[in-house]
């Protein structure tokens, strides 16, 4: 895929969202369902990446553009993730303090509670590709009543359930194994 | 408003740019954690800003699309060395985390290959959802409070039904949702 469209498609992605994830919904429409050049999967793995890494969430869009057209694509994503940061200066410049005006506070709230919904509708298909045994289905939930209930950082959850995962299916190799 | 009134510092790029790449890029803990850390540093240490600046530049961080940190950043560094100051500071918090991810993303395709590390990674992106899925709330939660919560529950799933079964895209939403909330202000909080 061209780089430049690359960029454009995550940028109408970032600049449409307030926060990290929620620009997943979009990115999932164009790249996945629409142009064919990304699978739920990368989108899960970028997301797993991201968490693994100590930046911001909104960077998996960087391992979305690097799944899409290698370092090109990576650097693509980091330009969509940096760029609408650029549009404080006119706001911080101007705006001030008009931010408390009920319909400006009105459409941002809007806005940031459908990207909620949409964020909810994008991890149908997010799930429905990752959770494919009663394992993986397993870690999901207690991870979600993990991440619900305590403070527990989210690199520690990834960690404990790739350790999981990988507890499982070695005793299912050992199993496997032929006994003398 | 100018940039050289008030009690606004005027500090040399090569501290600027330390303190952003430093703190910006390292958000392990939450970005409130990292908020705080950079409180303490820009206010109370460095004396660069005032509580107020600071405030104004959270609040709009906030306001403005894409990563909430990365404009906060990018606000500061213009009120305090202008347009030179605004790149600095995004460039100085946006490419260390970037350079790790792309490394890593690398090294994820590698272990394609690799069997132990593809079970390991089948359970951590089973983990994954339920981050996104715990994100849903995440975003909602701070507007889910008094006659607010009607609203997020109306609107939310509204969105979701949209998106899903009439097949809106999910630009198209998210600009429906913009008109009504314009039509439909928020209450004093």
């Amino acid at each position: 895929m061209n780089v430049v469209l690359l960029y454009l498609l995550l940028l109408k992605g970032t600049v449409t969202a307030f926060a990290g994830l929620a620009s997943l919904p979009v990115i999932q429409d164009a790249l996945v369902f629409h142009y064919h050049v990304l699978t739920d999967k990368q989108l899960n793995e970028a997301v797993v990446i991201t968490r693994s890494t100590p930046g911001p969430v909104g960077l998996y869009i960087v391992s979305v553009g690097y799944f899409v057209a290698g370092v090109p694509g990576a650097i693509a994503g980091w330009l969509a993730m940096i760029t609408p940061a650029f549009l404080i200066i006119p706001l911080v410049h101007f705006a001030g303090r008009k931010i408390d005006q009920p319909r400006v506070k009105g459409v941002l709230q809007t806005v940031v509670i459908a990207s909620a919904g949409l964020l909810l509708a994008a991890s149908i298909p997010l799930a429905r590709d990752a959770l494919t045994d009663p394992v993986t289905i397993a870690i999901a939930i207690v991870s979600l009543g993990l991440l619900l209930t305590t403070v527990i950082d989210t690199l520690w959850i990834i960690l404990g359930a790739a350790m999981i995962s990988l507890s499982a299916s070695s005793l299912g190799l050992i199993g496997h194994i032929p006994m003398p | 408003m100018t940039t050289s009134d008030d009690h606004t510092a005027h500090p040399r790029l090569a501290p600027l740019a330390w303190v952003f790449a430093r703190y910006g890029n390292f958000t392990l803990g939450g970005g409130s954690a990292t908020t705080a850390v950079l409180h303490h540093e820009l206010i109370s240490k460095r004396r660069w800003l005032t509580q107020d600046r600071f405030a104004l530049c959270f609040a709009l961080g906030r306001l403005t699309p894409g990563t909430n940190l990365l404009a906060f950043c990018t606000g500061v560094g213009w009120l305090l060395r202008g347009a030179t100051g605004a790149v600095v500071a995004l460039m100085a918090a946006s490419v260390p985390c970037t350079v790790m991810v792309i490394v890593l993303t690398a090294l994820f395709s590698q272990w394609q290959e690799n069997q132990f590390a593809q079970s390991a990674i089948h359970g951590a992106i089973a983990a994954a959802v339920a981050i996104t899925v715990k994100t849903v709330w995440t975003i909602a939660k701070p507007h889910f409070k008094g006659r607010e919560r009607i609203r997020v529950v109306i609107v939310g799933a509204t969105a979701f039904v949209l998106y899903v079964f009439a097949g809106l895209s999910a630009i198209e939403v998210l600009l429906i949702a913009a008109t009504v909330g314009a039509l439909w202000p928020a209450e004093h909080s």
